[in-house]
């Protein structure tokens, strides 16, 4: 590791524990006149949601008012979600009921870039709805970088102690995209990215000054994108990630990560091109292609998955009208 | 006297009033106990291993607006909301011990209208009530005028025999004018007297010399049956009400192999105290009789002893718990107690234990508690502690 990796990694990987004093954090943000939304993108997630909304609003609202808006968007889940949350005191949007006039793409990516639009915070936190250990610590320990440090903007989660073990250095502790897809991609073209512990985690909190001005994947490549697309914009001192410990969810089977890693590879590849690293790429295929066996006989599975990408939200002009107050 | 009485009769009749208004509050300010049920419940705490759990009730104390909360030498939490004159304390306590080991995995799940996970009902809720009665209170605008000692209490069930209450109230030097235990479960529960009860552990060793040649030779597994066989000819009494469960039983590893130990867990509950202490002599004599005719070794271990003990059921405090459970919509039913109340009233006090709402599957991984009767249950628990604190109970 160079010195200069290292030098990031201490100055700029945190600990929740370090931000326990959340009445602390309160002081600050206060004081520094920011507001933050909390956004949580849903689809069919009753299980879960009732909990993140309770424990998230009645602690980082109530108790400390450290959020000062809490919403969950949602690309049309057809079970409670919706029902449960607004139960809980959620603002609950349809994703397709926001900047109508630039249609409906479904994916949480589309939730994330629609969130910019219709929530007021100068930050913007993000969390997955499928964390079945939820705790406050999801959200401040994402937002505390943002309110202590003014050169970072955009603040990942990480899981599990990776770095330190009590019986010493262990592997990163990334999921198996991050280990076998991201890590080594990010190892040939983007050296100084690979500090990020686990580049896919789902719930991350960036400035709105930053947010605006990236253009948004609607799939799988949106957590890659904003990486690439901020480094190239900032270099690696505008991120910072936290150690959150323990988050526990929904384990994937291997086919869901094949067709995920296939849509993050078409935004990286993409990226890799805009950004002159690679001269030129063929049409790039939009079918994925995997193979099945029942009763001995093999079959191929197609799946079509198309990384649609939302433009910087500076550029819409619905969102250009409600900045100026029109 | 009468007129006394007349007046105790107003204050509560006015207290009676409130309790619709009551009920639609605790409603609306439900996210400060339901958020506590599911942080607190979401920590492992097995009986002797409760530390983590206490610690967040500790926080929650200090947060919630008590200026002290300490940690005793038992690994209680406890704190003091001080009252307007403080002559005298009110306790209200819950239990943090769980049924569930540490390698459970503690994740509730929160629904519209239900939470489900382990330990949810028993005790999660209960604990989540208590640890959020100051800041409650605060926001229904209710003081009260003795103190109000809170206590999340440690080591109350299976073995641990009431450790931690009992340390509690015998290191505890305070006037108390009553005591209520708070559960999650069962709504209705009304307890006023403590039952007599013995928990015991027969451990069963097959010796290293054991003839396993000799006519009648087996293994542990066999052994234990054959004892529980005559265990269960000892006669159980209907009168006084007597009742003997075997709850536990724990022998082998494997399909093929005789197992040469065994254990096995039973409790002894009885409304007479000579009954309990006569049905223990008989299980003593069977195993050691087992013993010699067998060539095992066979050890009693009694793990949890109390005696009954109770306040009556014409208490001021008992009839007042009635009518506001009438008041409120919850039908009540007398159910003596094995838990912490034991210790609350050995020690000289009145007191009861109260059931917050209904529950299903209690004791498993899926135990549910309903959210809709939870509201009346803090209803009840309230307005249970207005009367305590008006003297309505004495």
């Amino acid at each position: 590791m160079t010195s200069n990796n290292q030098d990031w990694l201490d100055k700029n990987t945190f600990h929740h524990g370090e931000f326990w004093d959340i009445l602390k954090l309160v002081e600050e943000k206060e004081k520094k006149g920011l507001s933050i939304s909390l956004c949580i993108p849903t689809l069919n997630e009753e299980k879960t949601i009732g909990k993140e909304v309770l424990i998230l609003r009645s602690e980082l609202m109530e108790r400390y008012p450290l959020v000062d808006e809490f919403a969950v968007i949602d690309s049309g889940s057809s079970d409670k979600t919706l029902e449960v949350a607004s139960n809980f005191g959620a603002d609950v949007y349809l994703s397709s009921d926001i900047l109508q006039e630039v249609g409906d793409k479904r994916g949480k990516g589309e939730n994330l870039w629609k969130a910019i639009h219709q929530l007021k915070g100068d930050i913007i936190c993000y969390v997955d709805a499928d964390i079945s250990n939820i705790h406050p610590r999801f959200v401040y320990g994402l937002v505390a970088p943002l309110i202590r440090r003014d050169e970072v903007s955009y603040v990942k989660a990480f899981y599990d102690r990776p770095l330190n073990y009590s019986s010493g250095l262990r592997s990163s502790g990334g999921g198996r995209v991050t280990e076998i897809l991201i890590r080594p991609l990010f190892s040939l073209f983007y050296p100084e990215l690979t500090n990020i512990v686990q580049p896919l985690s789902g719930e991350y909190a960036a400035r709105r000054e930053v947010l605006e001005t990236i253009p948004f994947p609607i799939g799988y490549g949106v957590e890659t994108s904003h990486l690439l697309d901020l480094y190239e914009k900032f270099g690696i001192e505008t991120f910072a990630q936290t150690d959150l410990d323990r988050r526990v969810h929904r384990n994937q089977t291997t086919n869901a990560l094949g067709k995920m890693s296939f849509g993050i590879l078409q935004t990286f590849f993409n990226r890799l091109h805009a950004q002159g690293k690679i001269d030129q790429i063929p049409s790039l295929e939009t079918f994925y292609r995997r193979f099945e066996v029942e009763d001995g006989a093999y079959s191929q599975i197609v799946q079509e998955v198309i990384e649609e990408e939302r433009p910087p939200m500076m550029e819409i002009e619905g969102y250009q009208n409600r900045k100026a107050g029109k | 006297m009468t007129i006394e009485s007349t007046t105790k009769d107003l204050n509560l009749e006015n207290l009676l009033k409130e309790i619709p208004f009551l009920i639609e509050n605790l409603r609306e300010a439900r996210e400060t106990y339901l958020t506590d049920a599911v942080l607190l419940g979401e920590i492992p705490a097995p009986t002797f291993g409760e530390e983590e759990r206490i610690r967040l009730a500790i926080d929650r104390f200090r947060e919630n607006g008590l200026d002290d909360p300490e940690i005793d030498e038992f690994g209680n939490a406890s704190g003091i909301l001080p009252g307007t004159v403080g002559s005298s304390s009110i306790l209200v306590m819950a239990h943090a011990d769980s049924v569930f080991n540490a390698e459970t995995r503690h994740v509730l799940n929160v629904g519209s209208d239900f939470m489900t996970g382990p330990g949810i009902a028993d005790n999660a809720i209960g604990m989540a009530a208590v640890v959020g009665l100051p800041k409650l209170l605060n926001q229904l605008g209710i003081k009260l005028k003795d103190d109000l000692l809170l206590l999340i209490n440690t080591k109350s069930l299976g073995r641990a025999n009431l450790e931690g209450a009992r340390g509690f109230l015998e290191t505890k030097q305070r006037p108390i004018r009553a005591g209520i235990c708070v559960e999650g479960a069962e709504q209705g529960r009304l307890s006023y007297s403590g039952l007599g009860a013995l928990r015991g552990e027969i451990t069963l060793i097959l010796p290293g010399n054991y003839d396993w040649n000799s006519f009648g030779a087996s293994g542990a597994i066999t052994h234990l049956t054959r004892l529980v066989n005559q265990v269960m000819e000892i006669p159980v009494p209907k009168e006084p009400k007597t009742k003997m469960t075997f709850g536990e039983i724990h022998s082998g590893s494997s399909f093929n192999t005789s197992p040469k130990s065994g254990m096995l867990r039973f409790e002894i509950t009885s409304e007479g105290d000579e009954v309990i202490n006569e049905m223990e002599k008989q299980v003593l004599e069977i195993c050691e009789q087992f013993s010699l005719e067998t060539g095992t070794k066979v050890e009693l271990e009694v793990v949890a002893r109390r005696a009954n003990c109770g306040i009556p059921f014409s208490h001021p405090l008992v009839k007042s718990t009635r009518r506001i459970m009438n008041e409120t919509g919850i039908i009540p039913k007398v159910d003596p107690s094995t838990g912490d109340l034991n210790v609350i009233i050995r020690a000289g006090h009145p007191g009861v234990t109260l059931g917050l709402t209904t529950a299903e599957n209690l004791r498993e991984q899926n135990e549910t508690i309903h959210l809709e009767p939870l509201y009346s249950g803090m209803a009840q628990l309230i307005t249970l502690l207005q009367a305590i604190d008006q003297g309505i109970c004495e």
